[in-house]
């Protein structure tokens, strides 16, 4: 207890300084997420339970009748949700089987040149996101470039093209997990290009095999960019709904575009909401579930 | 809206003193969050409450202007805002040719250049007004009126400032006329009828049927709208497609359901129905006149089908918004689409009708002539076919289309 009281005071000073700049630093962040965030959010949540009205002349009245139709009993728009994810996961799992091998030879097999092949990897997100979906129309079309190869070579009649190629639950998927492969290739990278290589040498040098390196070693030091990479594609992709509305066709409806139709076509705004912050919740839930594995700093290079 | 936002800011000076406090302790993330919570929490329940007030008062703009009052063209702003459909004066689809016939004339009585802003579909643009967007003119088709002039942000014409509003049909003027004033000046019209591709569909049963035909499997197109319900509808014999029951709306979802596994897409822009119309990914679906236009000038073998249920016309037409500062800009505007040179280029290059009755139906090739029907002055009446009208239970019909979409 040899402290004196001017050193206290003087402690306490700049402590308080430095309270004072915390809360000034954190002013900026807060208004930010209570202007574009919080309020909205609660303006669709008023939306949801008929506290605010699109017209003049609806009636007003406060209920949770559009909750109770979503949630219980068998709500189309339920059934919807399931479709989406089982959608969204199944993409998923296919862009990290596609990106892991991308991402395992670009941090440890190129060498210097992997940060130009990073790059060109990369490159197809500097073009537009309808251009990437819309050129896939002009692949997959009845007279696309497959049916016009297959017909060429002869292994398919000219007047009876594949037609599940385009407008499908398939083309919605095939064409999510072309767009998010890059995306997902990142996280991966990342965290394999900053495994410490003393270990795999170390792996060889007690008798592993290559196999066994990665199974043992690579593998569970990447799982935290695997996990990362499945959710920046789960997440994003429950919610999808341009892709399903340019390639889907019939089948490739998706839960997200049952949310546009009804803010801009069926003026539903109450059960158009009511969907809306369902969706928000679940992510919610599930980033707070996962939110360990989508350690932004350890995998953002 | 600003009364919304007093209340907020009131609040938010009174939280920004209680976050100041807590922050003497020490701030981890967690606490962060809450705090934001806390705070987001009451600021946004605050803005909520003060929007339910404004949400009560109905939003008020009367109409009956002073004409008295008008101030000349001279020292009105100009920069005249219309609200449209991309394609009609913006340059989207024929960059000269929608600045030169649609408003050229406007221009050079003018001087002025206007400035649009676009909608997708009529329901977008209202809801658009709804939410408080305005501008000086609106171009909004005929079923939703009613709904415009009701939200009280709309005023009527004055039509002895439209030179040529006199050429205009006058039977078809009473669709934009409220309380016998003309709120909206009727223009432009077409159908909505199946299209098909003779080559390889029978084209002497002339019904909406045809969409629903089993023998075209795969080749079919919908639009992507609540529409196809009331096409249904027609097709299923039932009595106002556009007021149905509760167990009518059941048995057109269920007649949708069954026959949704023929449907190759739905269409959101009829230039992509077009697009697979020619390449035959599809044979047989919902049409505009414009594809019909195309399909002519492709040398397609090709039937616009007068439907045995009748065709579903629309006819769009020019608003004019109530707080507009551009009073006698907008008439000049109005002018300008009233003429016969509009007319005919909406004829010409959009295959679209106009009420301009001294435009020139030979501008149109004579094959979409006959196919439209546009030298039949009985084309737009019934049973030949039936104006697009106002759903009244719009919200469950999305609701029953959504199940089609979704099974």
């Amino acid at each position: 207890m040899a402290v004196t009281q001017q050193e206290a005071s003087a402690r306490r000073g700049w402590r308080r300084r430095d309270r004072r700049g915390t809360a000034g630093l954190l002013a900026g962040p807060l208004i930010w997420l209570l202007l574009f965030f919080v309020i909205p959010v609660a303006f669709v949540a008023a939306y949801s339970v008929g506290a605010v009205d699109l017209f003049p002349t609806d009636p007003g009245v406060v209920s949770l009748a559009s909750w109770q139709r979503l949630l219980t009993g068998g709500s189309v728009y339920m059934g919807l949700f399931w479709k989406s994810i089982r959608m969204s996961l199944t993409v998923s799992a296919i862009v990290v089987l596609l990106a892991y091998p991308t991402g395992y030879f670009l941090a440890l097999c190129v060498g210097r040149r992997k940060y130009v092949l990073l790059l060109l990897i990369i490159a197809p997100f500097l073009t537009s996101y309808l251009l990437r979906v819309l050129a896939w129309k002009v692949i997959l079309g009845d007279a696309g470039v497959i049916n016009s190869f297959l017909s060429w070579t002869g292994m398919q009649s000219p007047d009876d093209p594949i037609t599940w190629f385009l407008y499908s639950r398939f083309t919605v998927m095939l064409v999510l997990a072309y767009i998010w492969v890059p995306f997902v290739a990142l996280p991966v990278f990342v965290s394999l290009d900053k495994l410490d290589k003393s270990l795999l040498e170390a792996a060889s040098d007690l008798g592993a095999s290559r196999w066994r390196t990665f199974v043992r070693v690579t593998l569970p030091l990447s799982l935290s960019g695997v996990f990362a990479a499945f959710l920046f594609v789960f997440i994003p992709t429950i919610g999808e709904f341009v892709t399903p509305l340019l390639v889907g066709g019939t089948s490739g409806y998706m839960y997200g575009n049952s949310i546009q139709d009804l803010f801009t076509k069926g003026l539903d705004w109450q059960t158009g909401s009511t969907l809306a912050l369902f969706l928000l919740g679940v992510v919610a839930v599930l980033m707070a579930a996962f939110g360990r594995f989508l350690r932004v700093r350890a995998v953002v290079a | 809206m600003i009364r919304a936002i007093i209340p907020a800011r009131t609040t938010t000076r009174g939280e920004a003193v209680m976050v100041e406090k807590r922050f003497t302790r020490e701030v981890g993330r967690r606490d962060f969050l809450r705090y934001a919570g806390y705070a987001g929490m009451s600021v946004s329940m605050a803005g909520v409450l003060a929007a339910c007030r404004d949400a009560d008062t109905p939003s008020g703009g009367s109409s009956g202007s002073v004409k008295a009052s008008i101030p000349p063209i001279e020292q009105e702003p100009g920069g005249l805002q219309v609200f449209d459909w991309s394609g009609y004066g913006n340059g989207d689809y024929y960059p000269k040719e929608e600045k030169k016939f649609l408003w050229g004339q406007y221009a050079k009585a003018t001087g002025d250049t206007p400035e649009f802003a676009l909608f997708e579909n009529d329901d977008s643009a209202y809801t658009k007004v709804v939410a408080g967007a305005r501008y000086d003119v609106a171009h909004p088709c005929g079923y939703r009126y009613g709904d415009w002039v009701d939200l009280g942000v709309m005023q009527p014409w004055d039509t002895s400032l439209i030179s040529n509003f006199s050429s205009l049909n006058p039977k078809l003027m009473a669709a934009g006329q409220f309380d016998g004033q003309q709120y909206f000046v009727p223009m432009d019209w077409g159908f909505i009828a199946p299209l098909v591709n003779l080559d390889h569909v029978d084209g002497s049963d002339e019904t909406f049927g045809v969409l629903f035909d089993e023998r075209y499997k795969g080749k079919i197109a919908w639009i992507d709208t609540l529409n196809m319900m009331v096409v249904a509808g027609y097709t299923l014999g039932i009595e106002n497609p556009w007021d149905m029951s509760d167990e009518e709306l059941a048995e057109v979802r269920d007649f949708l359901v069954s026959k949704k596994g023929l449907v190759r897409f739905y269409w959101n822009q009829s230039y992509d129905f077009w697009l697979a119309f020619k390449k035959g990914e599809v044979w047989a679906g919902y049409s505009w006149p414009d594809t019909v236009g195309y399909a002519d000038a492709a040398g397609m073998n090709y039937l616009y089908m007068q439907p045995k249920e009748g065709r579903i016309s629309w006819v769009c037409g020019l608003g004019l918004f109530a707080d507009t500062e551009n009073y006698r800009h907008a008439h000049e505007y109005a002018n300008s689409w009233a003429s016969k040179e509009a007319a005919e280029f909406l004829l010409a290059y959009y295959y679209y009708g106009h009420t301009n009755t001294e435009a020139d139906p030979s501008v149109v090739p004579d094959g979409v002539r006959t196919a439209l029907g546009l030298d039949d002055p009985t084309v737009l009446d019934e049973p030949k076919a039936h104006p697009e009208t106002h759903i009244p239970r719009r919200s469950i019909y999305q609701q029953y289309w959504s199940e089609v979409q979704a099974a």
